[in-house]
């Protein structure tokens, strides 16, 4: 009993919490503004457009976790989207075959940038802004306008459920959390937070830093290769633009989900609710009815704010420090 | 600092300018517009470097902003300069309406657009703590929607003739927005280095906590440097309307990654604190070469997104080589 209470005590302090009471409370709000939110139906489609937000967050969650950031996400996953689109054929073993090819797309570009910031070490984000720019032009190289082909059997797959009840976006999503759990019982998982929260003391107790942020680097690339593929699913097409967006959202996504960008702080429960949040978030906008012109502005917007509140814990630290 | 290298040995000194980045720009300067001469006669013709001169202008004035951003450190940076410029564009033409007489008001309100929206970048950096590229990211998202709501999507107006005329004429050969900028170059380099608010500027980006300790507020001076940058932004997209008289969405994308590795090439330190706006100008005019040569080679927008990918991707990469040694 005395235990239990205490647990209920410490639960506010938990660094997911903010996002928990925010996820709540936006399902609320969404089931109120659609009356059907709770159905089959609108439970599947949401899910078309939340896994691979959910995805890139913890793409980018992995990566803040020691302290980097990569913003060629977007980037990489049109690049993605594109090798595909231009080719991918009919037959079964080449859809198969393409889609491991779209992985090792993923899992080489961020590797790439893994490998640099581990082993020369420029900042991180200006690194991955110069990389993002050149995948962006290799996208346009091989696809100056969006087209390619993609074979129905690929995309009408991601619309299927698994048994009539499990929808394929959530299967996938399904897998990426079995990933994570499997991540959370190797000891290099926990050098993940070793590094982002002192790269000094980590590397005095012995872990090998640079091995640990292309590691991170490699998980990320994993979670950026299946959002590519859903992506690829839900669009039906390859777009050298069509990842454009991906970049800012994985950020506001993992930051509402409670991940510090000084590192080494938040978890992969926080980042799939933060996926989520933002998916719920950018739905209401479409409910609100508003032209087009609005949706970017109110976009962005939403991201500020979103930003805002994942400062709040840390604002609310420095004052009570004073 | 000075004192010091007056009192090197020639082949030292010698030896330190080969390694001076900025010898190294000027260098590659020359090395391109020679290319350029070879792979299109011409290219080094008076007429042909004063054209590509005038380009790096409305380069230069983003560049100013971005530059002062990175000097005063914090990791400081803007990616809204481009969404900025953009919005300046159409905030302007639609005031302008093609009117001589509309220019200060078109230009108060471009001003004061773009400062506002700085600012807002600022609080957001300074006083909530959130990383400036992610802040600043999210800002230009915002402002490229809010020039769509402000045009609905058809920017209207045109620039007047004063402004057609400030643009694109040219005093005994040389275009006056070139002796314009020359004016802005001697003007900040003497507030960045004579100035006590160059001194400021410096000690912020150096060193915050010293800076702090110093009396200086450094939160609010952060704050006021990124509204600075908005408004030579928005000033920038005044003068692009004037040299390309009628608005369109969108005119300011292409000068956020220029922006960004003209000040990297031109040697300012992108962990603040240490570099010149004269520096910046050189990778002002060495990246406008380089586009322009990238235009005489007929190449695709793909290949030019690559190849400025790829040389602040190896600037970065050099750079920071050279800081571990």
């Amino acid at each position: 009993m005395n235990r239990n209470r205490q647990v209920l005590r410490g639960l506010p302090q938990h660094s997911s919490f903010p996002s928990f009471l925010m996820l709540v409370l936006l399902i609320i709000v969404n089931a109120i503004l659609q009356p059907t939110f709770f159905s089959y139906q609108v439970f599947k489609m949401n899910f078309m457009t939340f896994t691979p937000l959910i995805l890139v967050s913890l793409a980018q969650a992995t990566v803040i976790l020691v302290g980097a950031v990569d913003l060629s996400i977007g980037a990489g996953i049109s690049l993605v989207t594109v090798a595909m689109a231009s080719l991918m054929g009919d037959s079964s073993l080449s859809i198969l075959l393409v889609s491991l090819l779209g992985v090792g797309v993923a899992l080489f570009l961020s590797l790439f940038n893994g490998f640099f910031i581990g082993f020369i070490g420029p900042p991180p984000l200006i690194m991955t802004f110069a990389t993002s720019t050149v995948w962006f032009g290799i996208a346009l190289l091989i696809m100056p306008t969006p087209g390619g082909y993609i074979p129905e059997a690929y995309y009408s797959l991601y619309g299927k459920s698994l048994g009539g009840f499990l929808p394929m976006p959530v299967l996938v999503l399904l897998i990426a959390i079995v990933f994570c759990l499997l991540l959370g019982r190797l000891r290099a998982f926990r050098h993940l937070y070793a590094v982002g929260g002192s790269e000094a003391a980590a590397r005095a107790s012995g872990i090998r830093v640079t091995a640990t942020k292309v590691f991170a680097f490699l998980v990320s690339g994993v979670f950026t290769a299946l959002a590519a593929l859903c992506v690829v699913g839900q669009t039906a097409t390859g777009d050298a633009r069509s990842g454009q967006g991906f970049t800012l959202n994985s950020v506001a996504a993992a930051v509402i989900g409670g991940m510090a960008f000084s590192g080494g702080r938040g978890s992969y429960v926080g980042a799939i609710m933060g996926g989520i949040i933002l998916g719920l978030l950018i739905n209401i906008i479409y409910f609100a009815n508003i032209t087009s012109f609005y949706q970017e502005f109110m976009k962005g917007v939403i991201i500020i704010i979103a930003l805002l509140i994942g400062a709040v814990p840390r604002l609310r630290r420095s004052i009570s420090r004073r | 600092m000075q004192t010091q290298s007056q009192l090197r040995s020639l082949p030292e000194s010698l030896r330190a300018l080969a390694a001076n980045k900025l010898t190294i720009a000027v260098g590659s300067v020359v090395v391109l517009f020679l290319f350029g001469e070879i792979i299109s006669a011409g290219f080094l013709s008076f007429g042909h470097v004063m054209s590509v001169l005038r380009l790096s202008v409305f380069l230069g004035v983003v560049a100013l902003g971005q530059s002062l951003v990175v000097l005063a450190g914090g990791e400081g940076i803007d990616l809204s300069v481009g969404s900025v410029l953009s919005f300046g564009v159409v905030v302007a033409s639609s005031i302008l309406k093609g009117k001589d007489a509309n220019i200060p008001a078109a230009l108060a309100a471009c001003l004061g657009a773009g400062f506002a929206i700085g600012m807002v970048n600022g609080v957001g950096v300074s006083y909530i703590g959130i990383p400036p590229l992610i802040m600043t990211l999210a800002m230009a998202s915002v402002v490229e929607g809010l020039s769509l709501i402000y045009t609905g999507g058809y920017p209207s107006g045109t620039a007047p003739n004063l402004l057609e005329v400030l643009g694109n004429g040219r005093v005994a050969g040389v275009p006056n927005v070139l002796l314009f900028w020359l004016l802005v170059i001697t003007a900040v380099s003497l507030i960045l280095f004579r100035k006590r608010w160059g001194a400021v500027l410096f000690g912020v980006g150096a060193n915050g906590v010293t800076a702090e300790l110093s009396g200086i507020n450094v939160k609010r001076f952060r704050m006021f440097v990124y509204g600075i940058c908005g408004a030579i932004s928005a000033f920038a997209g005044f003068l692009v309307l004037g040299y390309t008289g009628t608005p369109y969405l969108n005119l300011g994308a292409p000068y956020l990654m220029s922006s960004i590795a003209a000040v990297a090439v031109g040697g300012i330190s992108l962990a603040g604190g240490a570099g010149s706006y004269v520096g910046a100008v050189i990778g002002c005019i060495l990246l406008t070469t380089l586009s322009s040569i990238l235009v005489a080679l007929q190449t695709t927008e793909a290949v030019r997104q690559i190849v400025y990918g790829g040389l602040l991707f190896v600037i970065v990469v050099a750079y920071t080589r050279r800081r571990r040694e």
